[in-house]
């Protein structure tokens, strides 16, 4: 067990928690448009609370796919995904949009408007939940909303830079503000699609080691996808592999090697 | 140490600068040359009238100078009115083009049947030349500004609705990609993303707009939309030539003092931080 699941034990929280099922999927299949080759086909796994999960797997092997159908970003052809118990399948419209306010979402490209400041930005994160102009703008924010934006900033290092364009930030800050955008948002789940692609290795580090401060003291769930088979074995309780179309790897990060890891990308 | 030519493989043999045109292309182009030199006989042209009238010319330029300001108050009303007019009808044209563009572009309109009926208005709104819509809102309304304003709204409207839309459609999906998957509505969406990603083309385009206002406007006049042309129009018919180049000079002042702040203005905001 890693440090998220053993730092959740270790404050004294109930281990049925971790086992109550986060994220659920079953059988979900994904084929290219309008042709025969799949994606993935009839991939299932389990996230419980507070894990921390790793996606791995060589490019093209449809990770990005596959994170972005457990919300249907991208509508999966087949399969069941339940998210904290409420079944995601059938829903659509209003309650859709109502599920996904409970996961954040950390992209490669950090996604952030770039004309904005961080603090703007980072206020964005509220629109999961309130609707309209309050959340638009920092001048128009209420005084607690600019202040619990400000502790996101605060919480990943970037409280100076609060009033600085998003497009004058680096790809290291920049994604940390993404991050402190979907602290805003308060989620119980959160997804990164390769939230360190874009970074140099000592950024990279630097993200992945707020990721884990930060699944560990807010009991976040953590499911991301990674090239770097270091950060899955350091970050993750397990991890996943996808090749062939198929989820060819599910197991705890401490029975494998990065050895074994790298020979999954051969 | 090798040769260089031993070690490296040979480069493929490179192709001739220029190629051979297909004889479609030839065909193409001799039927471009053939309509061009027909088309300078449709179009009048003539370097024996242009001889003939340079001397005309320089009577006319002569008789100029100096611009008389007999005058000079009722056309600086004019003026005045001319420029009240291209802001007027650009700052409406504007707020009527946010509303037309979003529904036209590809990324933020709800259905595309929405899509393709704005885009045709918007379309046909900009086909249609300046002063055909000044003589039908002349007819409409009546001689005076107000024709000319709800021309320039007009004018706007085909202009600004297409640059607008263009402008939405080349932001980066990435951001409303994002907000998308906690859940906003759209309208947010359209507020928080598009918008702001926007903003910098739309600025360029609402301050060109109204550079253009100002300089339409005083055609519109010729037609009896109000503003300054008509006081230029009546000048040249009653041979006033200096009073039409006080009008001429007070034009080039007001253009150029919209160009400017224009540029200040477009400076100043795509710099500010929000």
């Amino acid at each position: 067990m890693n440090h998220v699941a053993q730092s959740i034990l270790a404050n004294g929280q109930a281990s049925a928690a971790i086992l109550s099922d986060s994220l659920q999927v079953e059988g979900l299949s994904k084929h290219f448009q309008g042709t025969d080759t799949a994606v993935f086909r009839d991939v299932s796994f389990n996230i419980n609370k507070g894990q921390a999960v790793a996606l791995i797997g060589a490019n093209g092997a449809g990770k990005s796919t596959l994170l972005r159908c457990c919300v249907r970003l991208v509508e999966p052809d087949t399969g069941k995904i339940n998210l904290s118990g409420e079944d995601l399948s059938g829903k659509s419209g209003r309650a859709l949009k109502k599920a996904r306010r409970r996961v954040g979402f950390i992209f490669q490209k950090h996604c952030l408007v770039p004309r904005l400041s961080a603090l703007t930005n980072v206020l964005h994160g509220n629109l999961a939940h309130r609707s309209g102009p309050r959340n638009w703008a920092q001048s128009f924010a209420r005084q607690e909303d600019r202040q619990r934006a400000m502790h996101c900033l605060e919480q990943v290092g970037l409280v100076d830079l609060a009033y600085q364009r998003c497009d004058q930030l680096s790809g290291g800050q920049s994604q940390r503000v993404a991050i402190a955008r979907a602290l805003m948002q308060e989620p119980s789940i959160l997804f990164a699609d390769e939230p360190t692609a874009s970074l140099d290795p000592q950024s990279g580090e630097v993200v992945m080691e707020l990721f884990a401060r930060l699944s560990q003291s807010r009991d976040l769930t953590l499911f991301f996808v990674s090239h770097h088979v270091e950060h899955a074995l350091h970050f993750a309780d397990r991890i996943l592999g996808l090749r062939s179309s198929e989820l060819q790897l599910d197991s705890a990060s401490h029975s494998e090697s990065i050895q074994s890891l790298r020979e999954f990308y051969a | 140490m090798p040769e260089p030519s031993q070690t490296r493989p040979a480069l493929p043999p490179l192709r001739d600068r220029f190629q051979r045109p297909s004889w479609l292309s030839s065909a193409l182009f001799a039927f471009f040359l053939g309509f061009f030199l027909w088309s300078l006989a449709g179009a009048g042209m003539s370097l024996q009238s242009l001889l003939h009238g340079l001397p005309n010319m320089g009577t006319i330029v002569g008789e100029m100078f100096p611009p008389a300001t007999d005058r000079a108050q009722p056309i600086l009303k004019a003026i005045l009115v001319t420029f009240q007019m291209a802001l007027v009808g650009t700052v409406i044209g504007v707020m009527l083009s946010v509303p037309m563009a979003l529904l036209a572009a590809r990324n933020t309109s709800p259905h595309p049947l929405v899509r393709y009926v704005t885009r045709s208005i918007i379309s046909f709104v900009r086909t249609v030349p300046d002063l055909a819509w000044a003589l039908f809102f002349v007819v409409s309304v009546g001689l005076g500004p107000f024709a000319g304003t709800l021309t320039i709204i007009v004018d706007t409207i085909g202009f600004c609705g297409r640059f607008f839309a263009e402008a939405f459609e080349e932001v980066d999906p990435g951001p409303s990609e994002a907000l998308d998957s906690i859940g906003s509505n759209p309208l947010d969406r359209i507020a928080v993303v598009q918008i702001p990603g926007a903003l910098a083309s739309m600025i360029n385009t609402s301050l060109f707009s109204l550079e253009k206002a100002v300089r339409s406007s005083v055609v519109l006049g010729l037609v009896g939309a109000g503003g300054i042309g008509a006081e230029l129009a009546v000048s040249m018919e009653m041979f006033r030539y200096d009073q039409a180049a006080f009008i001429i000079l007070a034009i080039f002042i007001l253009v150029y003092i919209v160009e400017g702040f224009s540029s200040r203005m477009r400076d100043r905001l795509l710099h500010q931080n929000r």
